[in-house]
C-alpha cells in the first residue's frame, strides 16, 4: 500500500507498478470496495492525499520559491522531489531540506540556479527559525571588557545565525513575494550576501556587503576582532570599509543579538 | 443510513454485551486512571498564538500537536512554555505510527517523553494507524487490517511505547477510506480488546466514528455501544466534508448535528471527559473555535446521562 500511496503517477499506474505484489486486477481481494466506491478508488483517496500534503507542506517552508515557479512548477517539483528524498523523519520540518540541492538539476525548472539560491535563503530561515535558542551578548558583558582587550576578543555567533553568499538578488525577490508586491526583481546575476538571524524569536535577514560579509565571516570563524577588521581594511581594496561604516555594522550586529559571547585570551 | 442526513435511525442490540447507546448508566464512570476532566479545550494553533499571549482566554485546556513542538527550539517552544504555564495541556501526535511493521523509532519516543515532562503533559495520545514502512515516512495516517495477528503486533507495541513515556499511551480512533478484506474484527472490537489487552486508554473521536462508518457502512452508534467507557480519556469532536460517495476528515468548519449526537450518546456512558474541538483548516479567529468548542456544555447537559430514566424515582422527581 505504501507504493500505491506514494506513486507520483495516476493510481491506475501506480497499481500497474505494485502489480509484482497484488496483481492489479487482484486489488479488491485486498482491499473492500464500498457500496459507492471501487477498491482502486478508495486507494485513490490516500494516494491523491499524498502529494497534495507534500506540496503543502514545502510551501510553507519555501514560499518565495512556490512563487517563482508558480503552482504547476511547483507541484511538478514537489512530485519529483519526494521521490528522490523521501521523508523519513518523524516530523516534516526536515523534509525540505535537501530541496536547495535537488533544484539545481530537477528537470524542467526555469533559472535553476537562481531558483537554487532561492532556495537556500529559504532553507537558512527555517534553519534560523527552529534553532536552538542561545542568549544574546548583553550589555554588561561588553562594558566589561576594557577597550584594549578589544583587538584580541573572539566572538561567537548566536546558534540562530546563517551567513549567505548568492549569484541572484534573492533576498530582495523574497522581500517582495513577502510583502505582496507585484515588482519582483528579475532573476539576474547579481552577487548578493545577507546574514539570517533570530532575536526575541523572530526572524531577521540582513542585506550585507561584500565587505561587511566577508568581516562577519572571519568573525564567525573565530579570527580575533582586531585581525579580522585589519583584513578588511587592507585587504578590501576600494571597497575597504571606512571608519564610520565598521561602527555602524558592529553597532547593528551587536543590537540585532547577532553574537552570543565574546572571549579574550 | 449513512447519506449524512437527518438523525440516526434506532440502534441495534450491541453485539459487544454492552448496554446499548442511549440508555444511561446509574452513575457516571471515571476512566480507569482517574485522569481528571480537563472541560472543553480547542487546539494549540500558531494562527492563534498571539490571542492566546496577550488576552489570555478562558479555555479549559489546549491539545498540543506533539511533532510541531519537536526539533525546534525557536518560537514555537517559547510559546508553549508560556502556554503551560496558564494552561493545562495534553499532546497528540501524529508519527507514532504504532501499527507499522517497523521497529519504533526510540528516537521520537525520547524527545516526545522529553516534551511530555517539559509541559507537564495529562496525557499523550496518538491515532491506530501506521504511517509508513521501511524508514519512509508517508504523513498520513493509513489504515490497518484488523485482524488477531495485528492486534497481537500492536498490542506488543504499545506496552512498550507506555513503558518508554512512562504514562500509558492513549489511542484514537482513525477516520479511514479503506477496509482489508483480511479483518477479522471490526475497528471497535480492535480498538476495546488492544485498550484492554494493552492497558492503553482511548481518545474518542465521535467525528472519526461518523466518517468511517459513513465509507463502511456500519451503524455508528455500534460502534460507540462496543467502545470500554472507562477506558476513553477524552473526546474529540470536528467538521468533515462530504464528497457524496465518501466523506473525508477534513477537521474543518462545524460539526453537523449526527456528530453531536454521536457525543451524546458516548457521553452517556463515559461521564465527564475531556472534549476537544478540532479545526485546522481555514482556521478562524480563536474565539470562533472555542465558541464551537463550548457547545459540548450543551450537548453534555442534553446527554441521556443527564435525563432520569422513565419509572425511576428521579423521573418521578423530575416530572413533579
Amino acid at each position: 500500500m505504501l507504493g500505491l500511496v506514494v506513486h507520483p503517477g495516476p493510481v491506475e499506474e501506480a497499481l500497474r507498478v505494485a502489480e509484482a505484489e497484488v496483481p492489479a486486477g487482484r486489488v479488491g481481494e485486498v482491499v473492500l470496495p464500498s457500496k459507492t466506491l471501487t477498491a482502486v478508488e478508495r486507494v485513490g483517496i490516500y494516494h491523491g492525499m499524498y502529494p497534495l500534503r507534500m506540496t503543502e507542506a514545502l510551501q510553507a517552508d519555501y514560499p518565495a520559491l512556490a512563487h517563482y515557479l508558480g503552482d504547476d512548477g511547483f507541484r511538478d517539483l514537489v512530485g519529483g522531489y519526494v521521490q528522490a528524498f523521501p521523508s523519513r523523519s518523524y516530523t516534516l520540518n526536515r523534509l525540505g531540506e535537501h530541496l536547495p540541492e535537488y533544484v539545481k538539476t530537477a528537470p524542467g525548472v526555469r533559472r535553476p540556479e537562481f531558483c537554487h539560491d532561492l532556495a537556500r535563503l529559504e532553507l537558512a530561515v527555517s534553519e534560523v527559525f527552529d534553532a536552538p535558542e542561545t542568549p544574546p551578548l548583553s550589555e554588561k558583558t561588553i562594558t566589561s571588557v576594557s577597550p584594549e582587550a578589544w583587538e584580541h576578543a573572539v566572538l561567537a555567533p548566536v546558534a540562530a545565525f546563517r551567513l549567505l553568499a548568492f549569484r541572484y538578488p534573492v533576498n530582495a525577490y523574497l522581500q517582495t513575494v513577502k510583502d505582496d508586491h507585484h515588482d519582483h526583481p528579475k532573476a539576474r546575476l547579481k552577487d548578493t550576501w545577507a546574514a539570517v538571524y533570530r532575536r526575541d524569536y523572530g526572524v531577521y535577514r540582513l542585506d550585507l556587503s561584500r565587505t561587511a560579509h566577508d568581516l562577519l565571516a572571519d568573525l564567525a570563524n573565530g579570527r580575533p576582532l582586531g585581525a579580522a577588521v585589519t583584513r578588511a581594511v587592507v585587504g578590501g581594496g576600494r571597497r575597504a570599509p571606512r571608519e564610520h561604516e565598521l561602527f555602524r555594522w558592529f553597532r547593528e550586529w551587536v543590537s540585532g543579538g547577532v553574537f552570543r559571547s565574546v572571549t579574550l585570551p | 443510513m449513512n447519506e449524512g442526513h437527518g438523525h440516526l435511525p434506532p440502534v441495534a442490540p450491541s453485539r459487544s454485551g454492552s448496554p446499548p447507546a442511549g440508555h444511561a448508566r446509574a452513575t457516571p464512570m471515571s476512566n480507569r486512571w482517574d485522569l481528571p476532566d480537563l472541560g472543553i479545550g480547542v487546539g494549540l494553533r500558531t494562527v492563534h498564538f498571539g490571542h492566546i499571549l496577550s488576552q489570555h482566554p478562558p479555555v479549559d485546556w489546549f491539545e498540543v500537536l506533539s511533532e510541531n513542538f519537536l526539533k525546534t527550539g525557536g518560537r514555537p517552544l517559547h510559546v508553549l512554555d508560556q502556554v503551560v504555564e496558564r494552561y493545562p495541556v495534553a499532546l497528540h501526535g501524529v508519527s507514532l505510527s504504532i501499527g507499522s511493521t517497523d521497529p519504533l523509532d526510540l528516537e521520537y519516543l525520547k524527545e516526545l517523553k522529553s516534551l511530555a515532562d517539559r509541559t507537564r503533559a495529562r496525557w499523550v495520545s496518538d491515532h491506530l494507524c501506521w504511517t509508513g514502512v521501511l524508514g519512509r515516512n508517508t504523513h498520513d495516517l493509513l489504515p490497518m487490517p484488523y485482524t488477531e495477528e495485528a492486534l497481537r503486533h500492536t498490542i506488543a507495541r504499545v506496552r512498550e511505547v507506555s513503558e518508554r513515556l512512562e504514562r500509558p499511551l492513549v489511542l484514537e480512533n482513525p477516520s479511514s477510506y479503506v477496509e482489508f478484506a483480511a479483518s477479522t474484527l471490526t475497528e471497535w472490537e480492535f480498538l476495546s480488546r488492544l485498550a484492554q489487552e494493552a492497558d492503553c486508554g482511548l481518545l474518542l473521536d465521535v467525528n472519526n466514528v461518523y466518517v468511517s462508518a459513513f465509507n463502511h457502512g456500519f451503524d455508528p452508534r455500534e460502534y460507540i455501544a462496543g467502545i470500554p467507557a472507562d477506558r476513553v480519556v477524552q473526546y474529540h469532536v470536528a467538521g468533515h466534508t462530504n464528497k457524496g460517495t465518501h466523506i473525508l476528515d477534513t477537521h474543518s468548519d462545524h460539526a453537523l448535528p449526527e456528530v453531536w449526537e454521536l457525543y451524546r450518546l458516548a457521553w452517556a456512558r463515559t461521564g465527564p471527559t475531556a472534549t476537544l474541538y478540532e479545526w485546522d483548516e481555514n482556521i478562524p479567529e480563536f474565539e470562533v473555535v472555542h465558541a464551537e468548542a463550548r457547545k459540548a456544555l450543551a450537548h453534555r447537559d442534553a446527554s441521556p446521562a443527564r435525563r432520569p430514566e422513565e419509572g425511576t424515582a428521579a423521573a418521578a422527581v423530575a416530572t413533579r
